[in-house]
Parts: C-alpha cells; structure tokens; sequence
C-alpha cells in the first residue's frame, strides 16, 4: 500500500487546517452558503436530505486495518454507528455535524485519509480493480498507476474548474472488473505488438442522464506518455467542454458532439504540440519508487489443494456455498480473494456498522495480510487469504453478520441511498432492493438463477449504475408518488452495455414480484448447461421477458 | 429531480424548511422566527406575505441554509407532491428507522 511521504502528509494536514478555518468562518455568519457551499463540496461535505454527508476518498478502494478501525471510530464518535460503502470504491457517512467535520478530517490525515477530490468539478478519486494485485488475469497491476494519477491530478490547478466532474478507471485484467467502459477516461492495460504494456484510451463512457459506453480513442498509449496524453484529453475537454448546461457538460457529450474522428484528431494534435518541457514524462526511478509500495506480498509456498478448505466445505452446505459463491481465484497456490457481500437480507446495500467495520479489520489485519479493498459492487474484498485459514475468516465474518453467501448473485443488488438520504433523489432505492432482495432469499433458488446484476439507483443520476445492471431500477417521480422504470440487458463488464428501458414505470409494490416473473421467464428459457441471465437475454432477445414484466400479477 | 422544488401559489398552505448551518438538521420556521426541529410547531403560512418571510429567512443564513417552501395542509401536516421526501426529511431514513425522529432521536 502507498504510504504518505512528506508532501503528502503536509498537503492533507493543510488542507484540513484550511477548511476549519472555513467551517469556523460560516458557522459565525462570516460566509453564506452561496460562498460556502463550493468550498465545502472541494472537501466532501454535501448537505443531504437529512443533515451534512462527508464523503471520504478511497484510492483505487485500497484499505488496510488501520484505516478501517479509524473509518469505525468515525463512525462512532462523530456518525451513528454505520457508515456507507459507495460504487466508486468510496465510504459516506450520513449524520456528521459541520462544526465537527475538521476534526473529522484531522483524525482521517492521521491515518492517510482525506475527502479530497470526492466532488467539485474536479478529477475524482481514481477507481480499480478490487482484485488488482491478486486476480490470475492481468497483465500488470494497475494500482501504481492509479497512485500516479492520484498524485499528478490532485489540486492540478488547470484541471481544478473542470466543465463538470471526471472520473478515471484503471483496469489490466482481461475481465473488466473497474467498468472502466462507462468512466470519462477508463484505462485498459493491455500490451502492443512488442508485447510492451501500456493503457488503451476509453474516452467517453458514463452513466446519468445520458449514458455512453465510451469509444476507443487511441489502442495504445506508452506508460511513459500515460499523464502527457491524459493531459491532451483534458485540455481538449476543458476547452470545449461545455460550461452553460450542466447536464450536456460531460466529455461524453463532447465526444458525441465532435463526433470519434475529430475529438480523436484534437487530442492527437494536442499531445503533438506539447512542447518538452510541458509533456509530463515520468521518471523512471519515480515510477519504481510508487510501483515498490504495491510489491507483491510474500505468499507462502503453499499447495493448491487445502484439507482443512476441502473439510470446510463438505462439512455444510452453508459453507460450501459460502466457498463457491464468496471466493475468486488467486494468482497464488493456495490462496483466494473472499468477497464481504455487505448485502445482508433487508439491509441497506453497502452498509457496514462500526462494529462490522472492525470485525473486517480484525480479519483482514489476521488473515488477509492487512489488505482491504472496496469493491464497486458495494462490497468489501480481502484479497489474500489462505485457502487454509477460510474456515476462520468464514466462522469471524459469521459473527459479525457479514457471510452473505450470495457475492454476484441476485441479492448481491448494488444501491444508491435513494430518497432515504440523498436531496436529488426522486425515489427509494433501498427498500426496492430489500424487496427484490427477498425474492432470492432461498438460498437454492438464488443459485439456481446463478449470476445476475440488479442493479437501482433513485433517479437518473445513476449512482446505482442502473444503466448497467442486467436489470436496472430506475427510481422516477410521478406526480409525487414512487414509480420505477425497469431495464434489461446492460453489463458494466469488458462487454459493457447500456440496457434498455422496457415501458412505463411500475409502483413500489409491483417491482419485486414483477422481477420475480422475469427471473422465472429467464429459468423457462435458458439452456442446459446454466446459461447466464444476460447470455440467454441476449440470445432470446428481450421481449418475452419485458412480456413476463409487464404480465397481470 | 427533487433538488428543484415545486412551485406554490399563495392559496396553498405552506411552510418554511431549511437546515441548521451548524448541524445540518432539518428545521422548520416557527411564528417567533426560530427554527424548530419539530414540524408541528411550525408557521402554517398563505397569502403573498409568506414571500417576505421566505426572503427573510433566506437572510438568516448564519443559522440556517437553503429555505424553501413545503407544502402542508392548513393544520400543518405534510401534503402535495413533494409529501413522500418531505415526511422522510421530517421523520428519518426509512430503513433506519431507530435515527430518525420518530423514535425520538432527537
């Protein structure tokens, strides 16, 4: 994990410093809101439906024990004992004080921790891969270079009064596990002809209002042009990029409206003209020294069969399904990625009390050689646990009530907070997912129906990544009263799509039981062999299960 | 979205929200010109005097934030488009319902 060298440290502490001096200026009349409000936002303070929400940045979703035990005491002292796990690998709490949040903010710094770049017209916190470092897939791992973006787009004073926010993902296994296809800059790591690695250029992409899965722009970018030709993007966007709505204020409009070819040919000349003493090209002592703090751990020389895992799991089927549906392959014998689903039956997608935030902490510091990610999905990933030690880590998650055996599957829904937290939503999303989440609660059926991505946010500015989803719920307002459109067929991964709205929306009560129809539409017409949700859909097309949707209950 | 707030014409029954500067906690504008957190003792307003009052809380700025208008019915409970965000904003998160105000947490 990268560790605060000096600047870092000062750069954060000031930052905290600066906005008590801000937060102090308001809460004594000395600032309206009006002139607040930007200042609060560069910090990740949003006023929400309810109170003020903090929004803390996670790098590339990458914790450790420390960290979580400080997120936990957060949670505690200053929240209400929860906190929210966020689709863009970040954590949220809800209840937070303003006069209380630079000292939140101080005791975040003394763990490497701020809400820098979580809002504001700004490049955002940097997403990945949950499993970078750990999956078989990929070619290279892509954090050094989510930290090296981080480092050279934080308070980058040309790119700080963006048109609108930017959101940049890093990828480099060949299953696309950071949907870096629907990012305003998603980066695939891939190798050219010569076999040198460096970042495929997807420009573009994006849910919201308008959802684009984002065009190639370039097949192959060097590393060592990686930020010079982020740069060009970024200086075509910024000039451009539209200022006067902010809804067509996106670079994926941009690219729409330009069309491929031309923005393809600005940005070109862009990084063409840039002169040398402009183009940002890395040393590579810099890039050794950030690549060094993300060093593969040392693994145990270890066989890839383990008794004491093959024991695990013929001892119950709860723990066989457990290890089939919650574990991913490691590149290592004998180890696994486990997946924490925070999606218990009936709670809040991607909720974790304090006490399960220093339960994950406990195991992860224990079993999981003090590495915590935070998976887009709303989960939270160990990604280096011995097959040996699953029993433990099954029986620790067990006790804190946080082995939901269903990672992938239908209750496994990502979720926006919805209408119960958010001021923009026009819709719950959680109390949907929580009635959709019961139609899989039979263990067997939900496995039966096998992988499948229900995915809701409460309006249209997708922060459930309903566009994505191979269902999408869609929160809409109806002359006040909660409707919710339904849609087929998208997929956030290497085959990323956007899915279709199917009709007119559906009332509250109608949804779970109309996905219920869909899924049994879907188990009618699959083939033999357990043919995926989104395979059969794609194969069959859409009309018998918009059909199932629509039938009379 | 929900962020633009329906119009109100001054026959329908309203009253003043916003939220505490320092706390973030929904409030609601009292007669004496206080914010209370408590619907209930709100001033159930009508008539184009209620945009003077409106303009004077948008100045109150050192205590609260971003005043609107919420509709109500003439006994000062939840009503209109807006009723199913409004009661949410006024009694809690609904799947945690142990924070909000409805279990007195206060």
């Amino acid at each position: 994990m990268y560790r605060y060298d000096e600047f870092d440290d000062t750069l954060v502490r000031e930052r905290a410093q600066q906005f008590r001096g801000q937060v102090e200026r308001r809460l004594k009349g000395e600032l309206k809101e009006e002139h607040f409000k930007p200042l609060r936002l560069q910090n990740g303070v949003y006023l929400q439906l309810h109170a003020y929400m903090l929004r803390v940045a996670i790098p590339y979703g990458q914790l450790n024990a420390k960290k979580m035990r400080q997120l936990a005491m957060v949670a505690d002292v200053y929240d209400k004992g929860y906190a929210h796990f966020t689709t863009r690998q970040n954590v949220q709490y809800n209840w937070i004080a303003l006069a209380d949040m630079p000292d939140v903010l101080d005791v975040l710094a003394d763990v490497e921790m701020h809400a820098i770049q979580t809002s504001g017209n700004c490049i955002r916190n940097v997403t990945s891969d949950h499993l970078a470092g750990a999956n078989r897939d990929e070619i290279e791992d892509p954090r050094p270079w989510c930290e090296i973006i981080r480092q050279w787009s934080t308070f980058h004073p040309e790119f700080s009064s963006l048109p609108r926010k930017f959101k940049i993902a890093v990828t480099a296994g060949e299953t696309d596990r950071a949907a870096v296809r629907v990012h305003d800059i998603g980066l695939h790591m891939k190798k050219n002809a010569e076999g040198k690695v460096g970042f495929e250029f997807i420009v573009g992409g994006g849910l919201g209002r308008t959802p684009f899965v984002g065009p190639t722009v370039r097949e192959w970018v060097a590393k060592e042009d990686l930020l010079s030709y982020l740069e060009a993007n970024m200086r075509v966007y910024n000039r451009h990029g539209r200022r006067d709505n902010k809804y067509k204020a996106r670079i994926k409009i941009l690219v729409s409206e330009l069309g491929l070819e031309e923005y393809k040919r600005q940005v070109e000349e862009e990084f063409a003209a840039q002169n040398s003493w402009e183009k940002v090209v890395l040393p590579q002592e810099e890039i050794d020294r950030i690549t060094a703090y993300f060093a593969p751990p040392k693994f145990e020389m270890l066989s890839a069969a383990s008794p004491a895992f093959e024991a695990f799991k013929s001892e119950s089927r709860e723990h066989a399904r457990w290890a089939k549906n919650n574990l991913r392959p490691h590149r290592a014998p004998g180890y696994a990625s486990a997946h924490i689903a925070l999606k218990q039956q009936g709670e809040a997608p991607g909720d974790a009390t304090s006490d399960q935030m220093r339960a994950m902490a406990d195991i992860g510091e224990r079993f999981g050689l003090d590495d915590i990610r935070v998976a887009h999905e709303q989960d939270i990933v160990l990604p280096h646990v011995k097959l040996d030690d699953v029993p433990a880590v099954y029986a620790a998650l067990k006790a804190a009530g946080l082995h939901a055996s269903n990672a992938g599957l239908g209750s496994d829904i990502i979720a926006c907070p919805g209408l119960d937290y958010c001021n923009l939503s026009n819709a719950r999303s959680i109390s949907v997912a929580n009635e959709i989440q019961a139609v899989f609660a039979d263990p067997e059926f939900e496995d039966e129906v096998g992988t499948l991505h229900v995915n809701v946010s409460g309006c249209i500015n997708a922060c459930g990544h309903h566009h994505v989803g191979h269902i999408g719920i869609l929160g809409v307002d109806k002359k006040g009263e909660e409707f919710y459109q339904v849609l087929f067929g998208g997929r956030a991964d290497e085959k990323a799509a956007i899915a279709t709205i199917q009709g007119p929306g559906l009332r509250h009560e109608e949804v779970a039981p109309a996905i219920r129809r869909v899924i049994d539409t879907y188990l009618s017409l699959r083939r033999d062999g357990g043919e995926k949700f989104i395979d059969t859909m794609s194969r069959v097309g859409q009309a018998p299960f918009k059909e199932a949707l629509y039938a009379a209950a | 979205m929900s962020s633009e707030r329906p119009k109100l014409g001054p026959d329908i029954p309203k009253v003043v929200t916003a939220w505490l500067s320092a706390t973030g906690r929904v409030v609601y504008l009292t007669q004496d010109r206080n914010w209370s957190e408590d619907l209930a003792d709100a001033e159930v307003l009508t008539g184009i005097g209620a945009n003077d009052i409106l303009a004077w809380a948008a100045k109150d700025q050192t205590r609260v934030s971003d005043p609107y208008f919420m509709q109500v019915t003439p006994d000062g409970k939840v009503a209109g488009r807006e009723t199913i965000r409004e009661t949410i904003r006024a009694r809690g998160p609904t799947n945690h319902p142990m924070f909000g105000k409805q279990a007195g947490n206060n």
